[in-house]
C-alpha cells in the first residue's frame, strides 16, 4: 500500500516537472529568440565597452534580451503584448505616444539656446539638414512602402528617437520597434557615420573657418524664445503640438528663472525614467516574430540613408550659405553635420572634427545652434507628416 | 485681486470647455416608422418590415441618432430634443421651453460618447422606458425639424429639418455636411454614415508616387517656421543690441556731462577743496577718467591671477599630532 501510494507521489512529481518543463523557456526557444538576445547583448557590449550612448543603448539591449526571452503563451500576463502585464502597461506609453513629449519636456529644460538666438541664421541649418527625412521618404517609397510607413520610416533621418516614436506609433505602429531600434542605433552610431561625410565634402581650408564669438544672450531674449518659438511654430503646424508644446515648455521652465526647481526634475528624474521605460519597453517590442523580417532590413538600410543625407544635406547648405556671407562672417561647414538632432552628440563631432583640423578652433557653441534648431525642425516635420497623413 | 483674476478666468477656461463639447453634437441620422409600430403595433408583420433597430423592448420605432463630431468624450446629459418648433419663440422663457422638450437624463453612462462615436434615441413617445426614449414621435409623409437644445434650453445647438420621408426611410448626413434620403436597408443606426477610409494616404500614393511634392511642401513648411524664428530673432536682437549700446552711451555721457562740471567748478572756484566735498569730486572724476580711458567692458581679461594665500591646509601645526610627545633625554 505505501508502495503504491508513494508511486503515485512519484508520478504526480513527475508529470508537473514536466509541465513545468514545458513553460520553461528552453522548451520554447526558437533560433530567432537566440538571434534577437544576441542583438541585445551586441547593444549592451556597444554601450559598455564602446561607450555608444550608454543611456539609450543599455536599455534597449536589455529590453530586447527580455521581450526575446521564450515563454510558453499561456495567459501568465507577463510579456508585452498581453494586456495587463506590467510590461505592457510601461509600453502604453509608446503605444500611445506619450513618452516622447515627456522626453521632449526633459530636453527643453536641458537646451540652452543663447547659441541659437545669438547667432539665429543657424537655424537654417537645422532646417536644410531635414533634408535626410524626406531623401529617406523618397527611398522607402521606392521600396514599396505606403506613404505612411515611409513617412514613419523616413523620420529616422532627424536623428531623433522620441520624434521617430511619436510619429511611428501614429503612423505606422506595425513597424514601430524596428523604427526606433533603427533610430536610436544610427544616433548611437553618428560618431562612426558623419565625420567620413564632412571630410568628404569639406577642404582643408574650409575646416579651418575659425567663426566669431556669439555675443551675449540676454535673459529677456532667453525667456522670449520658447514663447515665440511655440507660438510660430504650433501656429504654422498645430500637429506637433505634443512635441513643440513640451520643447518650449521645459525650455521656459528652465529659462523663467523662477521654476528653477521644476525644470531641474523635468530635466533629470524625470527625464531619466521615462528613458528608462522608454528604451526597455522599445528593445522589449522587438520580438522576434515581429522584428526579423524584410521590413526591417529595408528600414535600416533606409535609415542609413537618411543619416548620409541629412549630414551632407546639412554640410552642403552651409557652403551655399557661405556665398552670401561676408568673409568675416563665413560659416566653418563642420558645424553643417550638426543640423541632426542628435543632440549633443551632432555638435560634438563638430568640435572633434575642427579641433582635428586646427587644435585652436573650438566650434561646439557654434554647432549647438543648428544641432538645437534641428531638434525644432525634426518635430515641425514630423507634424507636417503627421497633417498630411493622418 | 489675484484671486478674483484666478476665479475669472477658471470661470472663462470652464465655459469655453462647456461650450465646445455641448457644440460638437450633430444630429447624424434620422430614421421614421409608421405611428403605428410606436403605438402598441410593434409587434406587426408591417412594423418587423420597418424595423431598422429595435429598442430594448425589441420593439421598432423611429429614432434619432446624434454624432460626437470631436476628438474628446463629451457627455449629452442634460441636453434637449425636440420636433416643436414653438421652442424658437425668443419671448418663452427656460422653464417654459424645457416642457415642450424631452430632456436627456443625467445619470445614465451610455449618454457619455466617445470621439467621434454616436448615440441613438427611440423617438417613441414613451420616456418612461428609459433614458434613450424620447417624449415625442417622428411623423411620417409630414415634413419636421428636429432640434437638439444646450442644457440651458435656450442655446441651439443643431437642427434639421426633414422633409415629409415615408415610412421605413432614413435622412443622414454625410461627410461634406447635406443629408440624403436613404432607404430601410441602407440606414446605418449607431454607425458612421460613409465608410471610413484614410483617403489622404490613397491620395499621396496615386498622385505623389515618389515623394517629391511631399518633400517640397514639408521642407517648406520647416524652413518657413524656422526662417521665422530666424527673423523674428534676427530683429530683435539688433533691438536689444542697439538698446544696449544707447544706455551704454547715455552712460558715458552722463559721467562727461559730470566731469566737465565738476571741471568747470574747479574752475571757478566754487568748490570745497576739503572734506565730503573734495573726496566726491575726486571719486567722481576719477571714475570718468576710468571709464574715457576704457574702463567699461563687456569682455573679461580672461587672466587668471593666483594670489598665495594662507589657509588652515597649509598651517604647519596641522602636520602635529594633537599632544605632541617630546623625547626627553635621560
Amino acid at each position: 500500500m505505501m508502495l503504491l501510494e508513494s508511486v503515485s507521489t512519484m508520478d504526480f512529481i513527475g508529470s508537473k516537472l514536466l509541465d513545468f518543463l514545458t513553460y520553461t523557456g528552453f522548451a520554447n526557444v526558437e533560433w530567432a529568440n537566440i538571434i534577437m538576445i544576441a542583438v541585445g547583448a551586441f547593444f549592451i557590449w556597444l554601450a559598455i565597452a564602446k561607450d555608444f550612448e550608454p543611456l539609450l543603448l543599455i536599455p534597449i539591449g536589455l529590453g530586447i534580451i527580455l521581450g526575446n526571452i521564450p515563454f510558453k503563451d499561456a495567459g501568465l500576463e507577463i510579456g508585452l503584448y498581453e494586456d495587463n502585464s506590467v510590461l505592457n502597461i510601461f509600453y502604453q506609453g509608446v503605444r500611445l505616444g506619450w513618452y516622447p513629449p515627456l522626453v521632449f519636456l526633459g530636453i527643453g529644460a536641458m537646451t540652452d539656446f543663447s547659441a541659437l538666438i545669438a547667432n539665429p541664421k543657424l537655424m537654417l541649418i537645422g532646417a536644410a539638414a531635414q533634408f535626410g527625412i524626406f531623401g529617406a521618404y523618397m527611398v522607402a517609397l521606392a521600396l514599396g512602402f505606403e506613404p505612411n510607413q515611409a513617412a514613419g520610416i523616413a523620420i529616422i533621418g532627424g536623428a531623433d528617437g522620441p520624434t521617430a516614436i511619436f510619429l511611428s506609433s501614429k503612423l505606422s505602429p506595425n513597424l514601430m520597434g524596428a523604427i526606433a531600434v533603427c533610430a536610436y542605433s544610427y544616433m548611437a552610431l553618428v560618431p562612426v557615420i558623419q565625420p567620413g561625410i564632412m571630410k568628404l565634402l569639406t577642404t582643408k581650408k574650409q575646416r579651418l573657418i575659425k567663426m566669431k564669438p556669439a555675443r551675449q544672450v540676454s535673459q529677456t531674449e532667453k525667456m522670449l524664445f520658447p514663447i515665440v518659438g511655440l507660438l510660430i511654430t504650433t501656429f504654422i503646424v498645430p500637429s506637433g503640438l505634443p512635441l513643440l508644446g513640451m520643447l518650449f515648455f521645459g525650455n521656459l521652465l528652465k529659462e523663467s528663472t523662477k521654476t528653477t526647481r521644476l525644470a531641474k526634475t523635468a530635466g533629470s528624474a524625470l527625464n531619466d525614467i521615462v528613458v528608462m521605460l522608454l528604451g526597455l519597453t522599445v528593445g522589449c517590442s522587438t520580438q522576434a516574430s515581429e522584428f526579423l523580417t524584410w521590413h526591417t532590413i529595408f528600414i535600416f538600410i533606409i535609415g542609413a540613408c537618411a543619416f548620409v543625407v541629412a549630414t551632407a544635406s546639412g554640410v552642403i547648405f552651409v557652403h551655399i550659405m557661405n556665398l552670401f556671407l561676408p568673409k568675416s562672417q563665413k560659416i566653418n561647414p563642420l558645424i553643417g553635420n550638426a543640423g541632426v538632432s542628435a543632440v549633443p552628440m551632432a555638435a560634438r563631432i563638430s568640435q572633434n572634427e575642427g579641433l582635428k583640423a586646427d587644435s585652436h578652433n573650438y566650434l561646439l557653441m557654434h554647432a549647438m545652434g543648428p544641432n538645437v534648431a534641428g531638434v525644432i525642425g525634426s518635430a515641425v516635420a514630423a507634424g507636417v507628416l503627421l497633417g498630411f497623413l493622418s | 485681486m489675484r484671486k478674483i483674476l484666478s476665479v475669472i478666468s477658471f470661470l472663462i477656461a470652464s465655459s469655453a470647455a462647456f461650450a465646445q463639447g455641448a457644440h460638437d453634437f450633430k444630429l447624424n441620422e434620422v430614421y421614421v416608422v409608421t405611428p403605428a409600430c410606436c403605438q402598441g403595433d410593434s409587434a406587426s408583420a408591417t412594423c418587423d418590415k420597418q424595423a431598422s433597430l429595435v429598442d430594448e423592448y425589441g420593439q421598432a420605432a423611429s429614432w434619432i441618432e446624434i454624432e460626437n463630431t470631436s476628438y474628446s468624450t463629451h457627455d449629452i446629459r442634460n441636453c434637449f430634443l425636440t420636433i416643436n418648433p414653438a421652442v424658437l419663440d425668443k419671448t418663452m422663457s427656460a422653464p417654459e421651453r424645457e416642457k415642450l422638450m424631452s430632456l436627456i437624463p443625467a445619470g445614465d453612462p451610455r449618454t457619455s460618447i466617445s470621439a467621434k462615436q454616436r448615440i441613438t434615441f427611440f423617438a417613441d413617445g414613451k420616456p418612461n422606458r428609459g433614458t434613450l426614449h424620447l417624449n415625442f414621435t417622428l411623423p411620417a409623409n409630414e415634413a419636421f425639424t428636429i432640434y437638439l437644445f444646450d442644457g440651458n434650453a435656450v442655446d441651439l445647438l443643431d437642427s434639421v429639418h426633414v422633409e415629409a420621408l415615408p415610412a421605413a426611410s432614413g435622412y443622414a448626413r454625410l461627410d461634406d455636411g447635406k443629408w440624403q434620403v436613404l432607404e430601410a436597408d441602407k440606414v446605418t443606426p449607431n454607425a458612421p454614415n460613409v465608410a471610413y477610409s484614410n483617403d489622404k494616404i490613397k491620395e499621396f500614393k496615386e498622385k505623389d508616387p515618389h515623394g517629391i511634392a511631399m518633400t517640397l511642401m514639408c521642407m517648406g513648411v520647416v524652413f518657413s517656421c524656422l526662417v521665422l524664428l530666424f527673423v523674428f530673432f534676427h530683429i530683435f536682437g539688433w533691438a536689444m543690441n542697439r538698446a544696449a549700446m544707447l544706455a551704454r552711451v547715455r552712460a558715458i555721457r552722463a559721467i562727461h556731462d559730470q566731469a566737465s562740471r565738476v571741471v568747470e567748478m574747479a574752475k571757478q572756484g566754487t568748490t570745497e577743496t576739503k572734506g565730503v566735498d573734495m573726496e566726491t569730486y575726486t571719486a567722481v572724476i576719477g571714475l570718468a577718467l576710468h571709464e574715457y580711458f576704457g574702463g567699461t567692458h563687456d569682455l573679461e581679461s580672461g587672466i587668471l591671477t593666483i594670489n598665495q594665500t594662507t589657509s588652515t591646509w597649509a598651517d604647519k601645526s596641522h602636520e602635529l599630532r594633537v599632544t605632541p610627545q617630546h623625547h626627553q633625554a635621560n
